[in-house]
């Protein structure tokens, strides 16, 4: 409609807004060309010539091109209103105040960066009750932490301050941000964006801290996979990250990581580039390279902030249904953050971890370190000699390290041989660790404070015992709950149970991931209707508050309706002279449900019968229901890479 | 109402009429020239369009912006752009001065849109009548009118049956400035065309340093400040949604609210111009009396 009228009346088809729409357009005062300056001049005849680059008025366009001018107004202003582009009057919003606008850095808003399908997948999962995400803002624990800013602000606070240690090699926090960025402007412009996922499978070098940091300095999401894991796990993992990147090593013995790697993206459509750390690999891009080559430090488009995800974590199903822990910042950083002081590390600290970084724990030992910039010792992979000549020449102040761990250091004797004095904090986790294990290495490390820490890929660290805390609290218990976090033990029913009962251990706080990625059935199991976590784990928790880990829920055997938990005989087994590690298991019975199977390596030369162990069972007052009533003698048994038993694959051998 | 007073000195009238207009808060004023506003002005467009036996069109202008102004942030200066209607004030109290004093027609010229031709074409052009009363010089700014001692201004016009005698155009257009020249033989463009949000601007200067083209994208200026454009595309963005999610964003989103808000409240804030050419301009922001600071310095050695 113009003026009132309507196309009909003027007699307007959108054949003729096509036709001469641009002629219209251009004619008018949309598009102005002054030549000379003739008005001020006043010289007319140049005004005259001029006028149709200067601009028309519609009844003078109307009779250059033989139109009425309603028709031109009315075509005028529909292409007036076609052509106008919104949205650029946010172009102002950056301007004024000493910055004027650049062309050639402007970044036009539809092309804008944007989060891929797969990256707003992962944010979608970061779904938090708003009554909690109130409380943890307001309590001042989900605070703007990332990864980047801690890195940043040691970089410039401390630029000298050694940050990696590995063997004699130290990587200072301004060397550090110097290769984090070389390898995130790599990573940049082999096109992996906020929110994306980038794989690593590398034992604990510093490159692998490097290239932790340079993806969440991207924005990105480090998802790990253990060492041990091979092809068939590593493509399931991959595809359920939706992984862009996979950083490995060119080759472990007997595994050719990169050409597995190589062979995978050729099945996975998202996985674009094979990152290897050693020899050359063809096909691959060089870790070495991409980290050694400086670059001018790029600007990331959008910088990460701290409830962004940027760990992407596997709990199990590495074969089928795969758990996948989405952490951000706030649960991770916030834990670091209100730990260190906990833990009493400071800056002053050298923090070797035994665990993997693979493994939540090893990268907390990490979080905690960039928390307060204290140094991280390397050791890239755990053996007992290596752990022990690493404490001994590394002089590490802290260790986070493994009950299996420092069993093995001991019962080979390595930690009468070796200097452990450097030590003045220990922090035992990963399984339950047996009383006797935390006095023994207590007494090995004079003037180190032996701690127990709980915490699940789910969580971080949830439960420790400080060091202040009496031997005996640290080598009975898990501790009390990490700041900003609450446990609960509670009945089948989610009900809390009182202290000294058994039960479930359960957890809610800063700490605790969202939810499961794109596993439904795992999170409606694993979550109670208020918000809490089945931890799966028994506890007991005491009058103090300290809280002993009994056992796992599945691990409870149900033997013709009378359940128990077979981690005291567990613990009994294991220190039988004919047996060097031993685990049981429920199998199934047609008259009972369940009995229990014990599986069981024996020492070298040893071969325990199913009769010697029930007798010395029973010489130690284990009910008789709790006696097993099957053995299987094993060579090796499954171990997770932080060196828990996997139960689920003891399987009988007839069963 | 008498149209015509026969003892009326027009040389001493146009005198009180001009010292009216700085008494009030102009920095300059003039008297365009009727006939070469009729000639160059298209029909429809001419003061007798609006006002038949007009005899004299006075233009007028008062100061774009202080010396902080340009210092601040775009989004904030973009709300400093009512200094218009310092210019309209004066205006209209003119036409009632002329009417009173004198007992001849005036009207205060409508410095709007014409309704009968869309929002983007003025009734009037106030530009022409204060280039021809020589209050000013179009510049390589999309014809941003710039004075060589006032910088940059803001326009009104009377229209008047009294005749006065007309003044002259400038004599020396101050666009561009040497700095100006010096930067285009460098990189081919002068600050205001660099420094366009939009780039809307082009040009060229001449071997002897004056504009020999000038070149203005006045719908891509449009776009980012002619606002109301967006609001009818937002409702029929909002219309065309497929989603509840789409048709809120385009409904809600921020940028979009503010224009419910600027609606709601009147506000003609973020409308009209983005000042950031004028920002880069040297003549616009340190023109000898365009800049207040000065006047008030030049004012005080003045004063002893």
């Amino acid at each position: 409609m113009a003026r009132g009228l309507t196309r009909q009346q003027i007699g307007v088809t959108e054949a003729m807004i096509q036709a001469f729409g641009e002629t219209i357009f251009n004619l008018s005062h949309n598009h102005q060309i002054r030549t000379g300056d003739p008005i001020r001049k006043l010289q007319f005849d140049a005004i005259e010539a001029q006028r149709a680059d200067a601009g028309l008025t519609d009844a003078q366009i109307a009779e250059r091109i033989g139109l009425t001018r309603n028709q031109v107004l009315y075509i005028r202003t529909v292409l007036e209103r076609r052509r106008f582009r919104t949205g650029h009057y946010v172009r102002l919003l950056e301007l004024g105040g000493g910055k004027r606008f650049r062309a050639e850095r402007y970044v036009p808003h539809l092309d804008h960066f944007k989060y891929s399908e797969q990256a707003l997948a992962l944010r979608a999962a970061m779904s938090y009750a708003p009554e909690r995400a109130r409380l943890y803002v307001e309590r001042g624990w989900w605070r703007d932490d990332t990864l980047s800013k801690w890195l940043e602000r040691h970089a410039t606070a401390t630029p000298d301050a050694p940050a990696i240690r590995h063997g004699d090699t130290v990587i200072s926090y301004g060397e550090l941000k110097r290769k984090v960025g070389n390898l995130a402007g790599a990573l940049a412009a082999l096109g992996v964006a906020k929110g994306e996922v980038v794989s690593i499978q590398l034992p604990n070098v510093p490159e692998f801290l490097i290239a932790y940091l340079a993806i969440a300095s991207l924005g990105a999401v480090m998802s790990t996979i253990h060492m041990p894991y091979r092809a068939a796990e590593i493509e399931t993992l991959l595809a359920h990250a939706k992984s862009r990147a996979v950083i490995c090593l060119s080759a472990a013995k007997d595994y050719p990581a990169a050409e597995v790697m190589l062979a995978l993206k050729s099945k996975l459509p998202l996985l674009d580039h094979v990152i290897a750390l050693g020899a050359p690999v063809e096909g691959t891009l060089s870790l070495g390279e991409l980290i050694a080559h400086d670059r001018e430090p790029e600007e990331i488009a959008e910088p990460p902030v701290a409830s962004d995800p940027f760990l992407l974590l596997f709990t199990s199903g590495t074969t089928s249904a795969p758990k996948a822990v989405p952490l951000s910042y706030h649960n991770m950083l916030s834990n670091a953050r209100l730990g260190a002081p906990e833990h009493r590390v400071t800056a002053a600290d050298r923090i070797l971890s035994a665990a993997p970084f693979s493994h939540l724990y090893g990268l907390y030992s990490f979080h905690v370190a960039m928390a307060v910039g204290a140094e991280t010792l390397v050791l890239p992979v755990f053996t007992p000699p290596d752990l022990a000549q690493t404490i001994e020449r590394g002089r590490p102040t802290a260790l986070w390290t493994a009950p299996a761990h420092v069993a093995a250091c001991l019962g080979t004797g390595l930690f009468d041989r070796h200097d452990l004095s450097s030590l003045k904090l220990a922090i035992v986790s990963g399984s339950a660790c047996p009383p006797e294990l935390a006095r023994g290495f207590a007494a090995k490390a004079k003037n180190c404070a032996v701690t127990q820490l709980w915490g699940m890929t789910e969580t971080q660290g949830a439960l420790y015992t400080r060091p202040g805390d009496p031997l005996e609290v640290s080598a009975t218990s898990a501790g009390r709950p990490s700041p900003g976090t609450e446990v609960r033990v509670a009945d089948l029913d989610d009900r809390p149970l009182a202290a000294g009962v058994e039960g479930e251990l359960q957890v809610r706080g800063c700490l605790l991931f969202p939810g499961y990625l794109d596993n439904p059935a795992a999170n409606a199991a694993s979550f109670t209707a208020d918000g809490w976590f089945r931890s799966g784990d028994l506890a007991v928790q005491d009058e103090a508050g300290n809280v002993r880990i009994t056992g796992r829920i599945k691990d409870v055997i149900n033997r013709g309706g009378v359940k128990y938990n077979p981690l005291d005989v567990e613990l009994l087994l294991d220190k039988h002279p004919k047996v060097a590690q031993a685990a049981i298991v429920p199998i199934p019975d047609s008259v009972l449900g369940e009995k229990a199977c014990a599986f069981v390596v024996p020492k070298p030369g040893a071969a325990p019968t199913l009769r010697e162990l029930c007798d010395y069972l029973s010489e130690h007052a284990i009910a008789k229901i709790k006696l097993p009533e099957r053995l299987e003698i094993i060579a090796e048994m499954p171990m997770t890479p932080t060196r828990k038993i996997i139960k689920g694959r003891l399987k009988p051998s007839s069963a | 109402m008498a149209t015509a007073k026969r003892d009326i000195d027009p040389v001493e009238a146009k005198k009180q009429i001009l010292d009216y207009c700085r008494r009030k808060g102009a920095l300059a004023a003039g008297v365009a020239d009727l006939a070469a506003i009729e000639r160059i002005a298209p029909p429809g467009h001419r003061p007798t369009d609006i006002m038949p036996r007009v005899k004299s069109v006075i233009a007028l202008g008062v100061g774009g912006q202080t010396q902080g102004a340009w210092t601040v942030p775009a989004k904030a200066m973009a709300y400093f752009g009512s200094t218009e209607t310092r210019a309209y004030k004066i205006a209209y109290g003119l036409s009632f001065f002329i009417e009173g004093k004198y007992g001849i027609r005036s009207i205060y010229c409508p410095p709007d849109m014409d309704p009968d031709a869309g929002p983007r074409v003025p009734l009037q052009s106030l530009k022409l009548h204060a280039e021809l009363a020589g209050i000013g010089a179009r510049s390589l700014a999309g014809d941003i009118l710039l004075h060589p001692d006032y910088g940059y201004m803001y326009f009104a016009s009377v229209f008047t049956e009294l005749e006065l005698e007309p003044d002259k155009p400038l004599e020396r257009n101050p666009c561009p400035a040497p700095s100006c020249v010096n930067m285009y033989r460098s990189i081919g463009r002068t600050p205001c065309m660099k420094f366009c949000p939009v780039q809307c601007l082009d040009g060229e200067i001449d071997e002897d340093g004056n504009q020999k083209v000038m070149r203005y994208d006045m719908a891509a200026c449009a776009e980012m400040s002619q606002q109301y454009e967006t609001v009818p595309s937002a409702i029929a963005n909002a219309i065309a949604a497929e989603t509840t999610q789409d048709r809120e964003d385009a409904l809600f989103d921020p940028d979009n609210k503010m224009l419910w808000y600027k609606m709601s409240v009147g506000s003609g804030g973020l409308l009209a111009q983005c000042f950031e050419c004028m920002r880069a301009c040297p003549i616009a922001t340190k023109a000898p009396l365009a800049d207040p600071i000065l006047r008030y310095e030049a004012a005080r050695k003045k004063a002893g």
